[in-house]
């Protein structure tokens, strides 16, 4: 692993060390637990994050003006990444020095920065206009391209999400 | 039924399945992404039926949704053959896959008649109630599709 990361390697042997990290490592139920729960919940994010990706690429849910659709997920997405987060933060304190020299757990962290970035230019920037093209059925370039990243930065973070079970380069 | 699992377990491709370090990997990946896909395309739906009636009308947010939900199963179809025959045996005696595949049953004879009647009827026929309560059973029926799916793994 790159040694950049070297400084946070003794906040993960730490926190490996703490009694309720290990508790949950070595529980029988609560381990899967949580990792069915980062499932059900990343699916409900994800889920949604792509139905309104689709939409920007002009392909799927075009009944729909964009705005409307963006108000009506938008609190279910919100909920399923705070759910996946609170799970996935909680998977990461259990078995910190599992995740630590994993390339794909490194890799997930840094496709969420960029799809978070993503998201925010989108919101800040792009969704500005969304009055002009909110019934169009081809969408602004900036807004297609949005939908591209969004879905392509997402499934990647899945993909690495999923990767992480295969210790192929330790 | 055990014969048919051991024969698909037997099976060439699932040794050569078995055997490479990528396939099943790759498969599995294929497997989540289409679960995504198929997620998003019934949630947008049900979400719908819990929700209010303001807005675009149930049925086109519904007739929208349909082709990518068909999409998202037949790529989970077609990425889960591959996994049950080269793990053939493993599932045979999980009592998770058993009940995956009685759930994904129900779930797909109820989506593709009672939800699918509600969700594409004319506005206002059916009425709040009715339309919340197969909303429900739809999260609920799929939900008991995915969740043992993911514990068919975790307690082998």
């Amino acid at each position: 692993m790159g040694q950049w990361l070297l400084p946070l390697r003794g906040a993960f042997e730490w926190v490996d060390t703490f009694p309720s990290s290990i508790a949950i490592r070595e529980s029988q139920y609560v381990y899967p637990g949580l990792l069915t729960s980062h499932v059900v919940a990343l699916m409900l994010f994800a889920g949604l994050i792509l139905m309104m990706d689709l939409r920007l690429l002009g392909i799927g849910n075009m009944q729909t003006p964009f705005s409307q659709l963006q108000r009506r997920l938008f609190p279910y997405q919100m909920a399923g990444m705070v759910f996946s987060a609170i799970t996935g933060v909680a998977l990461l304190y259990a078995q910190p020095m599992r995740f630590y020299p994993n390339i794909f757990f490194w890799l997930k962290m840094f496709l969420m920065a960029l799809a978070g970035l993503n998201a925010m230019a989108f919101h800040y920037l792009t969704y500005n206009s969304v009055s002009r093209w909110d019934k169009d059925p081809i969408l602004p370039p900036a807004a297609r391209l949005a939908g591209m990243l969004g879905l392509g930065l997402w499934m990647a973070v899945v993909v690495a999400g999923r990767l992480i079970a295969y210790n192929w380069f330790q | 039924m055990q014969p048919t699992f051991e024969w698909m377990n037997n099976l060439p491709v699932s040794a050569a399945i078995r055997e490479s370090i990528w396939i099943s990997p790759l498969v599995n990946v294929g497997h989540l992404l289409a679960l995504v896909l198929l997620v998003g395309a019934l949630l947008i739906v049900d979400l719908k039926l819990l929700g209010s009636d303001e807005g675009t009308s149930l049925d086109k947010i519904a007739r929208d949704a349909e082709p990518w939900f068909i999409r998202g199963f037949v790529l989970m179809f077609l990425t889960g053959v591959p996994q049950l025959i080269s793990n053939a045996l493993r599932e045979y005696y999980s009592p998770f896959f058993w009940t995956k595949m009685l759930m994904l049953v129900v779930a797909l004879i109820f989506t593709f008649t009672i939800r699918r009647r509600v969700v594409l009827s004319a506005d206002g026929a059916i009425s709040t109630g009715i339309r919340k309560l197969v909303g429900a059973a739809s999260i609920a029926l799929w939900a008991g599709v995915a969740i043992p799916a993911r514990l068919i793994g975790l307690f082998t």
